[in-house]
């Protein structure tokens, strides 16, 4: 039974009809004993993943379908459409999920009208030959407690007597399939899905279109047979259900904390489609080479490997749903040191990047009960997404979008979808901005939660006046674009490294990042100059000397955290949780 | 003022909770505490329910037992529209009984089988209940599917549920905590995620509230 078993996991079987995948809605499917959350995003895609939350291991067929993410019942964890990754963590409101929070998916084909899966590596999809540009028409679906093989033996010995159809006779049957034929000429192919040990579902096809009243007659010729074949079925021993095999939590998970994964640019990306959508300002929609790109949460950012050497940091756009494709936006810097200009000039429609997984230092809570976006002039990307993520649950929020003129409004077709949300504030001249940034921020409320993001100069002003108008510290989220502080790194002092059991020297010159690599510690980082909140480390002991734009005052003085790349120390020595 | 005797975990007594709200009815609930404190086998309570079996509605001078009897008289009594019970249709009002009928039978096995897992009732014949339970639902799920290839949404044919809808839904979507999961069954699956979208629909203790449509 076993190596069966092993033999059927690699091989594909319908475990659904198409029609049985009804929008916002999650089928509750199973195969060889695996038991199947099935459902169909927005989009049409079909996800197929281990019916079991990764959190306290509830049933996700009892979740809801959201549309782009399905929310588990019991803490309401939400994994994205197609990659099965957790997106939201609602306990944690303020924190990102780590990417490897990450459920199990299964292969999905949709054909003949029905949804095919196998369990385990098998070979590519294989046609069905008496199906083949037919207009394929599935019956009802038959349950029966006996094992597969004694259904399809029963089932390639039975003569289906339809009143309105004639006969049907069995042409041809093989393994796992029977094809049945009228001297009409219409043909049957009907599969045989193993539930579990004793446990079998007959999906039948139709080559063409057949009317209800043909239909209840092949649903009551089928019970016929279904109520035989249970009889039959008495006589043979008892079999024990198949043991599930749930997949285990991946082993780097319990031993190395996430920042120290190697952020190299492990995605390959095509640039499928570029295009100016504002005075300079270009789009690209990048889609992978092979395989699927890891899920983008709100406020995520990719680091791009341009032709000529350099990395840039750019926040995808993309909203929930939108899974198989990174948009970004890319302003053309009038003093670009070779990054925007590259992607501007260089970079054409068919190339081929490198990309790094995307990382959230920006993250978005999803329990204010209102929500903020201030954007200035390209600032729009990373709160675009955010938007289209409360849109699509339909939670409030306002974005003020403040651009130099009509030309420079990006992304217009997706920010009118959001509708009287989105308020544009054209052409105003810095003190106007100051004004209309303190009647935004009038109103202070603990429940709300504003995100800027910016030029530098409009940013401090947005958070001056938030701070002005009594904002709690905590719910002013930002983004810089870069760190316009003039870094002094003239110190030198020691770290201790507290996990790595490793003490070491940073002279002047060096940043404690570099120091880190050169001792074998690989530190994540992104932009390199204090801004994205890549290389931040938990700091146990010591004085920081920071000189980030991406920690708040307050956090700063908190001492709890530092950004490698730039910060450095004031007392002599520091111990970091790494 | 209506008065219902109710227990929180009952799924009778969830239909007329659900109904009265659907309908906007005004009601008290005087909870009975059937689990643990078996108050519905109390002198005092047999005094109402000779059966000692809830709920029970008190209306005025009105005071039934039988939640599907209940659900006929507030539907009728208060349900201007005539939708839920369509007693000037006998045709349709026949098919309505005929499901009335079929969600006591659900009651009397999937209900029967949660009471014996989850709340001891040990006497009960567990795999009489859950064989009983699976033979209802084969009828029902084929009568669904079948209706939605028709382009109907509801257990009788038309633009709104009824109580046949109302009255077959509680017991079928508390099964799985009886040991009868609804895997088998796609087209019920599908339609219970249907009824949760009626409007004035309310959740219980193991029915939980559908996403947005």
């Amino acid at each position: 039974m076993i190596s069966s078993t092993q033999t059927a996991r690699a091989q594909w079987y319908p475990i659904a009809a198409s029609a049985d995948l009804v929008p916002r809605h999650v089928f509750d499917g199973m195969l060889l004993g695996q038991e199947l959350a099935v459902w169909r995003a927005d989009d049409g895609f079909a996800n197929i993943w281990e019916n079991r939350c990764l959190h306290r291991g509830v049933r996700l067929t009892i979740g809801l379908n959201q549309g782009s993410e399905l929310q588990c019942q019991y803490h309401g964890w939400r994994y994205a459409n197609r990659t099965a990754s957790c997106s939201y963590i609602p306990a944690h409101p303020a924190n990102a999920p780590s990417r490897t929070v990450c459920n199990k998916t299964y292969p999905v084909v949709e054909k003949y009208g029905l949804v095919w899966s196998l369990l385990d590596q098998g070979p590519t999809f294989p046609e069905v030959a008496a199906l083949e540009g037919s207009d394929c028409t599935p019956i009802r679906a038959i349950p029966i407690n006996a094992p597969s093989e004694f259904v399809l033996t029963d089932l390639s010995n039975e003569v289906l007597n339809i009143s309105d159809l004639g006969m049907f006779t069995v042409q041809v049957s093989w393994d796992e399939t029977v094809v049945m034929t009228t001297d009409t000429g219409l043909t049957m192919v009907f599969f045989a899905q193993p539930v579990d040990a004793a446990r079998t579902i007959i999906r039948g096809v139709s080559t063409a279109p057949i009317n209800g009243t043909v239909l209840r007659q092949l649903n009551h010729a089928l019970n016929r047979l279904r109520r035989r074949i249970e009889e039959d079925a008495k006589n043979i021993p008892q079999i024990d259900p198949i043991e599930p095999i749930h997949s285990s939590v991946r082993a780097e998970l319990g031993t190395m904390p996430d920042q120290l994964e190697t952020g190299e640019a492990s995605l390959r990306v095509v640039v499928k489609e570029k295009i100016i959508i504002a005075e300079d300002v270009a789009q690209f929609s990048l889609t992978p080479l092979v395989g699927q790109l890891p899920t983008a949460q709100a406020g995520a950012h990719i680091d791009v490997h341009l032709p000529n050497g350099l990395t840039r940091q750019y926040s995808v756009t993309n909203g929930p749903g939108e899974s198989d494709i990174y948009t970004i936006g890319v302003k053309k810097e009038s003093q670009s040191k070779g990054g925007s200009e590259t992607l501007h000039n260089t970079v054409q429609v068919g190339d081929l990047l490198s990309v790094s997984p995307p990382r959230n230092n920006f993250p978005l809570r999803r329990d204010a009960t209102k929500s903020i976006f201030v954007a200035g002039g390209i600032g729009i990307t990373p709160l675009l997404s955010m938007a289209k993520t409360l849109h699509s649950q339909s939670l409030a929020f306002e974005l003020h979008y403040f651009v130099r003129s009509e030309d420079h409004v990006a992304f217009r077709t997706q920010l009118d979808a959001l509708g009287a949300s989105v308020i544009l504030q054209i052409g105003l001249s810095p003190n106007e901005t100051s004004g209309q940034l303190g009647a935004i921020y009038s109103k202070p409320d603990s429940t709300h939660h504003t995100y800027i993001c910016g030029p530098g100069p409009m940013l401090d002003a947005a958070r001056a006046a938030a701070a002005d108008a009594g904002w709690n510290e905590a719910n002013v989220h930002f983004e810089y674009f870069k760190n316009t502080n003039k870094i002094d790194d003239s110190s030198s002092f020691e770290i201790s490294l507290a996990r790595s059991a490793k003490t070491l020297r940073v002279e002047a010159g060096k940043t404690v990042l570099e120091v880190l690599r050169e001792n074998g510690v690989n530190l994540m980082s992104s932009c390199g100059q204090g801004a994205c909140g890549t290389c931040k480390v938990a700091v146990i002991e010591g004085e920081v000397d920071h000189q980030d734009v991406h920690l708040s005052a307050s956090e700063k003085s908190q001492n709890s955290h530092m950004m490698t790349c730039v910060s450095r120390a004031k007392s002599k020595r520091l111990i970091l949780d790494i | 003022m209506i008065e219902l005797y109710d227990f929180e975990l009952s799924g009778n007594c969830y239909k007329l909770r659900l109904l009265m709200t659907i309908l906007g009815i005004e009601y008290t609930p005087k909870m009975i505490d059937f689990f643990p404190g078996n108050e519905h086998q109390t002198d005092e309570f047999l005094e109402i329910n000779p059966l000692g079996q809830l709920p029970v509605l008190c209306d005025g001078e009105v005071t039934l037992r039988d939640a599907q009897a209940i659900l006929t008289y507030l539907a009728t009594k208060y349900d201007e529209s005539g939708q839920w019970y369509p007693v000037t249709d006998p045709a349709r009002l026949g098919l309505v009984n005929q499901w009335l009928a079929f969600a006591d039978m659900i009651t009397s096995t999937a209900s029967a089988a949660r009471l014996h897992d989850g709340l001891f009732y040990h006497w009960i014949d567990i795999n009489k209940a859950r064989a009983g339970a699976h033979r209802l639902f084969q009828v029902l799920d084929e009568h669904l599917w079948h209706a939605e290839q028709d382009g109907e949404l509801w257990i009788l044919p038309g633009n709104n549920p009824t109580l046949a809808d109302l009255a077959c839904f509680p017991y079928t979507m508390l099964a799985s905590e009886g040991g009868v999961p609804l895997t088998d069954y796609p087209a019920i699956r599908r339609w219970t995620d249907r009824f949760k979208r009626v409007p004035g629909f309310i959740p219980m203790p193991g029915i939980f509230p559908a996403g947005t449509a």
